[in-house]
């Protein structure tokens, strides 16, 4: 499926990293129908993954009671992810860099660079609470 | 991610298969600290076997990072026997190419856990 409209697909996951298992088949389907390639998919999903887990952990503290909401905005030549978590937010500049050799060997703090490095654009909104993401649709000859 | 545990030449081989994605890290963390207690700490010579690993998350990374930088150092060791998928990628941008022992080979990453004891 390659949209001429835009269309818009919403999924509210409950704060449990049990549904992160969801998002990866979520979106390797949307991808799938929207025939981005092999490696651009993996880099969404690994991005929407990271997303998502980090509202799920860090925003909304895997409380239950919030929400994660998603929205995945399919265009003829891009995705939007837009990713929403009930938290407090956070500030990007806080976010250590994981590639300062004294961060290197850390188990955790790889997950912002690497939404930010798999996708075209993420941007903050709202406190943080709010990541927008994109990714363009790389054409192929038969495209 | 299912995990298949096999020994080979005084070696933990640990076969991972699937997407090493969400809790699968805690319980991959799991299955290799019961690995490494099973053996002399001294003496853990573990084997994560990427081969049919199609994904691993930022959390999959930063445990097989801990892991590997503990077991390291008690005195073991840990090796990545056909990074493949997003992994290899991974490490590139994670700057780790120079951290992880990675081989594409069985024998020659088994034959490597003793050359480095000399």
């Amino acid at each position: 499926m390659q949209p001429t409209t835009e269309q818009v697909v919403r999924l509210d996951l409950p704060s449990s990293m049990q549904h992160v298992y969801l998002l990866d088949t979520i979106v390797l389907q949307i991808l799938g129908e929207m025939d981005f390639d092999e490696e651009t998919t993996e880099q969404v999903v690994l991005a929407v993954i990271e997303a998502g887990t980090n509202a799920i952990k860090h925003g909304n503290q895997e409380d239950l009671n919030k929400y994660v909401h998603f929205e995945f905005i399919i265009q003829p030549d891009k995705i939007v992810v837009v990713v929403q978590d009930e938290g407090k937010g956070f500030n990007r500049e806080d976010v250590p860099d994981p590639l300062d050799p004294a961060n290197l060997l850390k188990s955790s703090g790889r997950g912002v660079f690497l939404m930010e490095a798999c996708m075209d654009s993420v941007t903050y909104e709202k406190s943080g609470t709010i990541v927008k993401m994109v990714k363009y649709r790389v054409l192929t000859e038969k495209q | 991610m299912t995990v298949d545990i096999r020994k080979k030449e005084g070696i933990t081989i640990l076969d991972i298969e699937g997407r090493i994605i969400g809790s699968d890290s805690l319980a991959l963390k799991e299955i290799i600290d019961e690995q490494v207690d099973a053996a002399e700490e001294a003496d853990a010579k573990i084997l994560l076997n990427l081969a049919d690993v199609r994904m691993v998350d930022s959390s999959g990374l930063g445990i097989i990072v801990a892991s590997y930088t503990a077991v390291q150092k008690k005195g073991g060791r840990i090796a990545l026997l056909h990074p493949g998928g997003n992994i290899r990628s991974l490490i590139v941008m994670a700057k780790l190419v120079t951290i992880f022992d990675r081989y594409e080979d069985e024998d020659e990453a088994i034959a490597s856990f003793y050359k480095s004891n000399n």
